[in-house]
């Protein structure tokens, strides 16, 4: 499945013994060309593993651990990848994955529309500009009553008219998830496959990802990954914080990426600018690239241990204490 | 050199983490040590085996930070006294430094590291966890233990079937641990301890010379015989 070294160097079309083959200044052999960059390997992208379009919840329990942020940004690295993404807020009542990608503004029909037939889907599907291959789908409308018609079966649809659609499946259905595991969390997880549980190393947040965890596997969803934001290394040096083996250990579940806490998140949903744009790349939009990275490639990581800072010894330590 | 006299004597306490070491003496928590009973001068050195434990400077055993020690009466056993001379012996091979480095570090230990806020909070979380998915319905519970009943009494025989119960309890060393008690009037007499096997049994040696220094064996033993009121005797005929 996934290939966790990168790959070997591929043999040159031609041999070392054979005459070099004359380079103009201007115009490079485009046999040469393809065979550094095969060689080099820049601009490498992970290789897709598993059923197009791959459906996968992005939940929590708790709330606040950053679910919509971690959908926004693996969502936006997947499209940079080059993959067909369709982010979808499954929270019928209070949105925010809009505000994350800054396309509040853009948002005229959602798929309670859709439903009643006032419109297509691919017009409540908004595609961001600065990265076409991602679409968003909100499930209604703010200031409309609270749609108590849409279930399990109605999310169900949308994914299925999405995948049937004439423009092609899409590679990836995101489904961010409300908080809590009422209603809305139930209409969330029903059309998915897979699941990515978003946590943060606090033992409130984890007791909650653990019921999830549970009723994730009741429901049938087997393929359960985790990531672990909001990691302060300075606290889990300080044996403040509990480190991310403890977490693994606690949950047992598969690590697909650990984000370290970052101010950078706040300012970027302030700015509606999500953070793996950024240039030059913040800590947390690498780690969240490299957690888009493993989804892609169905890969998991393991934690390793964050060394324990030496003891600060003072003047008269050696007293005692 | 260690300013302790015969009369009392320092043991430390610490958490026998060295191979070699049996936990002889408990380990006693106190703050300070009282060194006005010392005199100098010492002349039977007696100290306790834990001082093995202290991390020497060449030698790198132990964890230092749980070391602490107090005062008490003079109770050490013969291997006690071993011990301590083998650790004289390497104490006095260091060095001067190495010496007083030793010295400073007995009389000013560095004070147990506290129970940091992970700890607690996996430990708090593993409690949770257990106590969480451990979730069992009561037909469960009632179907377990006529289940366990019906298995037991094939074996022995029951005291009141009203008594059974079924508990639930976490263990931070194995999490989850149902315990079913059962009260139990006796074994099925199938089942029971045959008495044959026990004929010719020693048991209970005990060694008053062994005969290393002196030649002879002093030996004290019990040897099994059935007695006559509680003989079970399996009569097989052939017909």
């Amino acid at each position: 499945m996934a290939s966790p070294f990168p790959r070997l160097l591929p043999s040159l079309p031609f041999s070392p013994s054979s005459p070099p083959p004359r380079i103009f200044p201007g115009k490079p052999l485009p046999r040469l060309r393809a065979a550094v960059s095969a060689a080099l390997q820049w601009n490498r992208k992970p290789q897709l593993a598993g059923e197009t379009p791959r459906v996968v919840v992005v939940t929590s329990g708790k709330g606040g651990v950053g679910k919509t942020t971690t959908t926004a940004n693996v969502g936006l690295s997947l499209a940079r990848f080059g993959f067909s993404v369709v982010a979808v807020d499954a929270d019928a009542g209070l949105r925010n994955l809009d505000l994350l990608l800054g396309l509040e503004n853009r948002v005229n029909y959602t798929a309670v529309e859709v439903l009643n037939g006032d419109c297509r889907l691919d017009q409540a599907l908004i595609r961001d500009r600065r990265c076409p291959s991602l679409e968003l789908l909100c499930i209604s409308k703010p200031r409309s009553k609270l749609p108590l018609g849409f279930g399990a079966k109605a999310l169900t649809w949308v994914v299925d008219a999405l995948r049937s659609r004439p423009s092609g499946a899409p590679h990836f259905v995101l489904i961010d998830c409300p908080a809590g595991i009422d209603a809305g969390f139930i209409t969330a997880i029903a059309p998915a496959n897979e699941a990515l549980l978003v946590t943060t190393p606090d033992i409130t947040a984890l007791r909650d990802a653990d019921r999830v965890t549970g009723l994730l596997e009741c429901d049938g969803i087997r393929d359960i990954k985790m990531v672990v934001n909001r990691v302060r290394t300075d606290l889990i040096r300080g044996e403040d914080m509990m480190s991310v083996i403890d977490v693994q250990e606690m949950l047992g579940l598969a690590l697909l990426g650990v984000i370290p806490e970052d101010s950078e998140v706040i300012k970027s949903t302030n700015r509606g600018y999500p953070l793996v744009l950024n240039k030059p790349p913040t800590v947390a939009g690498l780690a969240f690239e490299q957690a888009a990275w493993r989804l892609v490639e169905q890969d998991t990581m393991t934690a390793v241990m964050v060394e324990e800072e030496p003891k600060k010894k003072g003047f008269f330590s050696f007293f005692g204490g | 050199m260690m300013p302790i006299s015969g009369d009392v004597s320092m043991f430390f306490g610490a958490l026998p983490s060295h191979p070699n070491h049996r936990p002889v003496m408990p380990t006693f928590l106190c703050s300070k040590a009282r060194l006005d009973h010392f005199r100098s001068g010492a002349s039977d050195l007696k100290v306790a085996p834990n001082l093995l434990q202290m991390k020497l400077p060449d030698m790198n055993s132990t964890n230092w930070s749980h070391v602490c020690f107090g005062t008490g009466e003079n109770k050490l056993t013969p291997t006690v006294n071993q011990d301590a001379e083998v650790f004289l012996l390497n104490v006095v091979n260091m060095s001067f430094f190495d010496r007083l480095s030793l010295t400073w570090r007995m009389l000013f230990p560095t004070k147990v590291r506290n129970n940091s806020n992970a700890k607690t909070a996996k430990q708090r979380l593993k409690m949770m966890l257990f106590s969480d998915r451990c979730d069992i319905s009561d037909e469960a519970k009632q179907k377990i233990i006529n289940n366990i009943i019906e298995a037991l009494s094939e074996f022995v025989e029951i005291d009141s079937l009203d008594k059974v119960q079924l508990n639930v309890s976490t263990d931070t060393d194995l999490g989850t641990l149902y315990s079913v008690t059962i009260p139990v009037r006796r074994v099925r007499p199938e089942y029971q301890d045959s008495e044959e096997d026990y004929i010719g049994n020693i048991s209970n040696i005990e060694y008053k010379d062994t005969g290393e220094r002196s030649g002879n064996i002093d030996v004290k033993f019990d040897f099994f015989l059935p007695s006559d009121q509680s003989k079970r005797v399996k009569w097989v005929s052939d017909k």
